[in-house]
């Protein structure tokens, strides 16, 4: 198989499980013997903070960072840490949403007007993506078992996109690797719950 | 999360700080020490995991000058020995190490310096290369994570060969990415060495030992740059090509793919060791070109020196970078710093339409709102930070580094400084010299055994009046939850005698002492107030565990995190709580108050918070205080 450049940005809140899910793209990447690199910071907060980490996958990368305009999937845990993903989003990036707003509570302080989620979506579009796709990712992954799997949920999701260059089952079986063992059963439920979401069962 | 134990020649996903752990093991480990901070750490959480299966030994030292002695220690006793810390921890350290390079070694020393361009988790952007060449001990700078385990063995190697430590630096961007990486035989074991001085006078630095032990360490440094740095020096790119670039570490993995993008003929220099440089490499490169840009992040490190280099070589040939205005000095690199320099040095049309991207995505980012980092939901530093707003709200904060830094921000706002660690303690004792305000310094209890010690001890023997606060969460949380001399167990989870922080306190003379648990509000909010009126020094210890360690002890346990709920029926829509108390569980609905339960830790802080009883506990909610959870 050989990719030369794909670029993806898993964005959210800290405590959602971005760099796991981030992991696990990666995991199958190695899998594939596929080239990548991937970056991540931990910022000053151990929760709610905004993260993103980047994942490049290809044999022509060399640099951890994305350059802006180039990205190619973006996993949006939560919306408004989607669209601060803006300088790098554009004809080429097909986006995958929850639909769950977290707002952060220092808005409320300054007083920063917090867009509704169907906002959000409307400057989504702006930006020219060449698709969205939203889901209740809390929801499903409730119906899987616990709300902590959500992050599962979006990954499935971004599978049935088509984006990423992995054969069927490799990215589920990086996940069951990746997983450990007290969750494998719930991220493996909330992978195909996810997945379904976006295309129907087969 | 990569496999640091995954067998030699297979390829495995490690972060760039695992790399460096793998290295080392391969290199023959024997002992390793080190106080964590970003983005250095994970290498330490990475070795605790494994020791005991690898049989080295390693800890989590107080802070990171008895971190690198524990290393020197081993290393003087003829075994391979590392340490790590973050680029400010090397300052803590440096009065060790820069003796330490006139001493040498008997084993092997490697010192890790993670440096964080951008201060991404920093208090500064401080550029360690100018350490190793101030100090005097070899420097390789890794570009990527396969070469952050190659390296880190290899300086390994050339520590023993030359008996001196040797220094491996690494950048956010590196230690904090993660990538395939090619693995080698682990070699790492414990096994007890011998403490010999190799000459009677070798520990001995003072007056003309030291001087002596100067000169030996110039000439092995000089014999370095001789005959290992060139080894370093990697040219790539088209002979031919009239514009060259030099550059190292993470900038290079920026510079490679840049000059893909635009169509330049260009070579690269490539330095895998930054001190010291070798000099024919650089000079015979930049004769064999019209124009060089500089590509290096912070400082103009290799810049200037290119420039020296220059003058002897090729004083035709233009040297482009910071101090021409082409690179910025601040913040980290990425490939679009690259391009811009680039276009500016060579006027080449850029692939991407920046100015475009900026203002299309401005726009949109105008109507995001901000969201700076904030305490976790649960937090015991919230409600010490809220009960020391009602009671000292007017006094002089001195802050600390650590999570409850974060209380510098609305709606606490009782951190007016941050500097550096142990600096609270310090500081309170200046302010008190200079004013007549109350002064209060908060500090956090891995950063009171850090640094904050000594400045207690200061304060009681020069009768100043002041209140410390400690918070003590009973972890080193804000870096990712390490143990610290005051916990229960040690780096790699056997049991340890845990320092009593209250009993430091009373040795040392202090006579108002109160322990409190911050969750009990108005208990803690006397305790301040009645330490505030204290004449001398007071210490208030709030004391209840990270609220992250509870959530996943209680989760190990089975037991369900129940979230609170606001009764829709009582609650005002005053904002009392989100002005006052800002759990980020908090969502305002524009007509009431709500939690959301995606968020909520299910703690039953927030509900003496509402002059309207609200917040109420559902079926299965647990309350911390009353049940004593987390204390
Ligand atoms: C000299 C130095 N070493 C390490 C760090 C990294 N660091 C920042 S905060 C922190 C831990 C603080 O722990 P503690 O005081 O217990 O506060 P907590 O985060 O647990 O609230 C560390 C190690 C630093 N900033 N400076
Ligand atoms: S990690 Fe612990 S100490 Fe730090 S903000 Fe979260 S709960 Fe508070
Ligand atoms: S119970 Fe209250 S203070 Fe605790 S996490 Fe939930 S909303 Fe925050």
């Amino acid at each position: 198989m050989s990719v030369r450049e794909l670029n993806v940005i898993v964005a959210g809140v800290g405590g959602q499980g971005i760099l796991f899910t981030t992991n696990v793209i990666a995991r199958a990447a190695l899998k594939l013997g596929l080239n990548f690199a991937q970056s991540e910071v931990h910022g000053l907060s151990q929760r709610y903070g905004s993260i993103r980490t980047e994942l490049r996958i290809g044999s022509d990368v060399s640099s951890p960072l994305i350059l802006e305009g180039t990205l190619d999937l973006l996993i949006a845990l939560e919306p408004l840490e989607g669209l601060r993903q803006a300088p790098y989003i554009s004809e080429r990036t097909t986006v995958v949403m929850n639909n769950h707003v977290i707002p952060p509570v220092g808005a409320y302080l300054e007083r920063f007007p917090i867009p509704s989620f169907d906002e959000i979506l409307e400057l989504m579009r702006r930006l020219n993506p060449k698709q969205i796709m939203v889901l209740n990712a809390y929801d499903i992954a409730k119906k899987a078992g616990d709300y902590i799997v959500a992050n599962t949920v979006m990954l499935g999701a971004a599978q049935a996109t088509g984006v990423l260059p992995f054969p069927e089952g490799v990215l589920r079986e990086a996940l069951e690797e990746v997983s450990p063992s007290r969750y494998r059963d719930l991220n493996l439920r909330a992978f195909d719950l996810g997945r379904e979401s976006v295309s129907p069962p087969r | 999360m990569g496999d640091l134990l995954a067998p030699a020649n297979t390829l495995e996903v490690l972060l760039g700080n695992e790399a460096v752990a793998r290295g080392a093991l391969e290199a023959g480990l024997n002992v390793a020490a080190a106080y964590p901070g970003t983005p250095s750490t994970e290498i330490g959480e990475a070795l605790a995991k494994v020791a005991k299966r690898v049989g080295i030994y390693f800890e989590w030292s107080a802070n990171e000058k008895v971190a690198t002695e524990v290393a020197m220690g081993a290393a003087w006793s003829g075994l391979k020995a590392l340490t790590m810390m973050k680029h400010v921890g090397f300052n803590v350290a440096s009065d060790a190490i820069f003796t330490l390079a006139y001493a040498g070694v008997t084993g092997a020393m490697v010192i890790v310096s993670a440096d964080d361009p951008h201060a991404h988790s920093s208090q500064n952007e401080q550029d360690n290369r100018h350490y190793s060449e101030s100090v005097g001990l070899p420097m390789l700078e890794p570009s990527n994570p396969q070469e952050a385990k190659d390296l880190t063995k290899e300086a390994f190697e050339l520590s023993s060969k030359y008996k001196i430590p040797v220094m491996v630096r690494t950048t956010t961007r590196i230690s904090h990415q993660r990538g395939p990486v090619r693995l080698g035989e682990i070699t790492a074991g414990f096994s007890k060495g011998k403490f010999v001085p190799p000459e009677p006078d070798r520990y001995l630095q003072v007056g003309a030992i030291a001087r002596k032990h100067h000169a030996e360490l110039l000439g092995k440094l000089k014999e370095i740059s001789l005959d290992v740095a060139p080894s370093y020096a990697k040219v790539e790119g088209a002979s031919d090509a009239e514009f060259g670039v030099i550059t190292s570490g993470v900038a290079y993995a920026h510079a490679k793919e840049a000059l893909k993008l635009v169509n330049v003929n260009a070579k690269i220099l490539k330095l895998g060791m930054t001190f010291p440089l070798p000099e024919k490499d650089i000079g015979e490169f930049l004769s064999s070109v019209n124009t060089v840009l500089i590509v290096e992040e912070l400082d103009p490190y290799l810049e200037m020196r290119v420039k020296a280099i220059a003058k002897d070589y090729a004083p035709e040939v233009e040297v482009l970078g910071k101090l021409t205005g082409h690179m910025p000095r601040v913040g980290e690199y990425t490939m679009r710093t690259v391009l811009e320099g680039l276009s500016k040095a060579l006027g080449v049309v850029l692939p991407v339409n920046f100015a475009e991207i900026d203002r299309r995505s401005s726009e949109i980012l105008k109507k995001v709102p901000p969201r700076p980092p904030v305490l976790c939901p649960a937090c015991p530093h919230r409600s010490t930070g809220y009960a020391l707003r009602r009671a000292a709200g007017r006094a002089a904060f001195m802050g600390d580094i650590g999570c409850y830094a974060l209380l510098f921000q609305k709606p606490f706002r009782v951190e007016h400084v941050t500097h550096a660690m142990g600096s609270s303690i310090g500081l309170a004792n200046g302010i008190d010299v200079a004013t007549d305000q109350d002064v209060v310094a908060l500090i956090g209890d891995s950063t009171f055994f850090h640094a904050g010690i000594p400045a207690l001890i200061n304060a009681v023997h020069n009768k100043r009046k002041m209140t410390v606060v400690i918070m003590d969460n009973r972890i080193t949380a804000m870096t990712g939850h390490q143990p610290h001399p005051g916990t229960e167990v040690n780096a790699v989870g056997d049991e340890a005698p845990a320092i009593d922080i209250e009993k430091i306190v009373r040795s040392i003379g202090v006579d108002y002492v109160k322990v409190v648990d911050p969750y009990d509000h108005a208990a803690t909010e006397k305790a301040i107030r009645d330490a505030l009126k204290h004449d001398g020094v007071s210490v208030v210890i709030t004391k209840r565990e990270c609220a992250l360690l509870t959530v996943a002890r209680l989760r190990r346990q089975g037991q369900k995190i129940v979230p609170y709920r606001v009764n829709p029926d009582k609650c005002t829509y005053c904002r009392v709580c989100i002005n006052t108390f800002a759990c980020p569980a908090f969502v305002d609905t524009g007509s009431l108050v709500e939690i959301d339960p995606t968020v909520c830790f299910g703690c039953g802080a927030c509900v003496p918070v509402c002059p309207y009883g609200a917040f109420e506990p559902q079926e299965g909610s647990l309350n911390w205080r009353e049940q004593k959870i987390g204390v």
